[in-house]
């Protein structure tokens, strides 16, 4: 019989408990990061007054999806949301391809000025006017209270399109010279050869300005004031604040006073908090391989 | 024709001569310098509004020098707001930019990769939610009456009086910067784990051989690797101190706990956009953004004095 080889390395009993002490504390830290959800989601299918005691939540004490009827059955939510979904998906599309095209340029060692732009557009990284003058320019170029207000302010991230920028350098230059020489032209070797190529960079950069846009309301909140342009965030906000919360409690159909009555503030508040979150929760899984690849591709090449 | 070197005539022929054959690549960039000049570019030279007179209803008025400056550091509320801005900003600096070294050093001891994408995975959690869905989770965990924590409390000894730590003044900037660094830790931990993977083995198995413990390993071999990284990162995050967190303030603050936690974004935001009084708003928001370029320049040449490799500019 062959003898096994012994693979064990002697651990000493200081790294033995150094090991614990670690996996301990990435297991607390990843508790705090995974519980809060659970918990809001739980309490939301909560009975109210069974819930109102608090601590810990493993189990909803006694399933009531009353909290949900009385949200969906508002409108504001559902327009909130489809801000929300729009801004980022124009948003997104828009400000990838914006920053892929500024990028491509910059990536060529052979332009004139490449040097200058490129400082010009860095040096925004590290100075801004400030909000007031942002909002009065926003203002005079008759943005306020459009849907635009909130995806053009914010267009390109200086940071991101660098990282394209130094991505498509680092593809070897004999590739646009060989297709050169096939007669294509600038444009043609950008799409059809060097994006195909940079797809990793272009789906961290996608993530980067997808998750921005999606939890960004700034714009919004500085450049809008009108309910139907409203943003996720925003309406978060207001039934946090409480207000809306007893308005919507109050809301709830005359029919069902008595049911209304029985849903607490704080639960319509859980309600709320979950129904914006687990959708992230959801995509997150898919995404968050891509945003980790990205912040990688990030901070080698940027 | 004059082809001698360097000639003027010679040098703008050979210019125009290069964009008309670049014209696709120019073409290209018109778009992004565009958007640059309109919402970048112009707002800078907006700045001037800080040395003027501004009314809502005349527009831009008579250049009064630096009396807007003077007016807005007499005021108390912008005090305030300068110092909790300097405050809070230090504070997150000091506590959250070790955080995710220690956290990436961590994970890399983990031997299962099971776990290890585990703990990654719920590390950047945070990042991906919008600061008033974590003020939500907050509330549900502080809250007085039904939150998580007070409920333990209780539970454990009945009698206890819990306060509100979101409504508090003296605990508010704990919450600030704990959840701050719960929130951002994860985004700095992956760029370290990704860096940490560069590295080659075949360092750590020499210095093993050397005699050299854990410690003795990390110390020179891992740490010493990152150094760049940590550098880059610090000088990019000092040149931002004085963003203490627009997103996380505004969402947090309500009338209790304004008065610690309010800084100057905040304030730019209340005088400029909510009470319309755009001097002092745009004095306050140049006097920010001054400081903050300062801070990286200065930064970066300390960066640099050290290891002239380092450094972003």
């Amino acid at each position: 019989m062959r003898q096994k080889k012994n693979k064990k390395i002697r651990r000493s009993k200081g790294e033995r408990i150094g090991y614990f002490l670690i996996c301990l504390t990435l297991g607390l830290f990843a508790f705090t990061t995974v519980y809060p959800v659970w918990h809001v989601i739980m309490y939301s299918l909560s009975d109210s007054k069974r819930a109102m005691s608090g601590g810990f939540f493993f189990w909803p004490r006694g399933l009531d999806l009353k909290g949900y009827e009385l949200i969906f059955k508002t409108s504001q939510i559902w327009v909130a949301y489809k801000n929300s979904i729009l801004v980022t998906l124009l948003g997104t599309v828009f400000s990838v391809t914006l920053s892929a095209i500024t990028a491509y340029p910059l990536s060529r060692k052979r332009l004139r000025g490449r040097g200058f732009i490129s400082l010009a557009i860095f040096f925004t990284m590290l100075f801004s006017g400030g909000m007031i003058p942002l909002y009065l320019q926003v203002y005079r170029l008759g943005l306020i209270n459009t849907f635009w207000s909130m995806i053009l302010p914010t267009a390109m991230s200086a940071y991101n399109m660098f990282i394209l920028r130094n991505y498509m350098q680092s593809i070897p230059e004999s590739l646009e010279e060989s297709a050169r020489i096939d007669g294509a032209n600038d444009v043609i070797i950008l799409f059809r050869i060097y994006l195909p190529l940079c797809t990793p960079a272009l789906a961290a950069v996608a993530m980067f300005y997808g998750v921005g846009y999606w939890n960004n309301y700034m714009n919004c909140l500085l450049y809008t004031n009108t309910n139907e342009l409203q943003v996720l965030p925003l309406y978060l906000r207001g039934v946090l604040g409480g207000a809306a919360a007893n308005a919507l409690s109050a809301s709830g159909d005359t029919s069902s006073l008595g049911e209304a009555a029985a849903l607490t503030e704080e639960t319509l508040k859980m309600t709320v908090v979950a129904v914006s979150v687990v959708p992230i929760i959801i995509a997150y899984p898919y995404l968050q391989r891509y945003y980790t690849k990205g912040i990688t591709i990030g901070a080698v090449k940027g | 024709m004059n082809t001698i070197v360097g000639s003027r005539k010679g040098k703008i022929r050979k210019l125009l001569r290069d964009i008309r054959t670049d014209r696709a690549l120019y073409a290209l960039l018109i778009p992004g310098i565009v958007y640059f000049i309109l919402f970048h570019y112009i707002p800078m030279f907006g700045v001037t509004y800080a040395f003027r007179e501004y009314s809502v209803v005349k527009g831009p008025g008579e250049w009064v020098g630096l009396e807007v400056f003077q007016k807005l550091f007499s005021r108390i509320s912008f005090q305030r707001a300068f110092e909790n801005n300097v405050i809070i900003s230090l504070l997150k600096l000091v506590c959250g930019f070790p955080v995710p070294i220690i956290l990436s050093l961590m994970i890399n001891e983990i031997r299962r990769s099971v776990p290890k994408k585990l703990i990654q995975t719920a590390v950047i959690l945070p990042n991906f939610i919008s600061w008033f869905i974590i003020s939500g989770l907050l509330f549900a965990m502080f809250n007085v009456t039904s939150g998580a924590i007070p409920g333990i409390i209780r539970w454990l000894q009945p009698d206890a009086v819990v306060t509100n730590v979101l409504t508090d003044k003296n605990s508010i900037r704990a919450v600030v910067i704990i959840s701050y660094v719960w929130q951002a830790a994860g985004m700095g931990t992956i760029v370290y784990l990704a860096a940490i993977t560069g590295i080659d083995q075949q360092l750590y198995e020499a210095a093993m051989i050397d005699g050299a413990g854990k410690w003795k390993q990390m110390w020179h071999i891992t740490l010493a690797s990152l150094r760049s990284t940590i550098i880059i990162l610090f000088i990019f995050r000092v040149g931002s101190v004085m963003d203490a967190g627009f997103d996380q303030i505004f969402a947090l603050s309500n009338p209790l706990v304004v008065s610690k936690i309010d800084i100057i974004d905040t304030y730019v935001y209340k005088t400029g956009i909510e009470q319309a009084r755009f001097s002092e708003a745009t004095a306050a928001g140049l006097f920010k953004s001054t400081i903050g370029l300062t801070l990286v320049l200065l930064t970066n040449s300390i960066a640099k004095r050290i290891d002239s490799d380092s450094g972003i500019i």
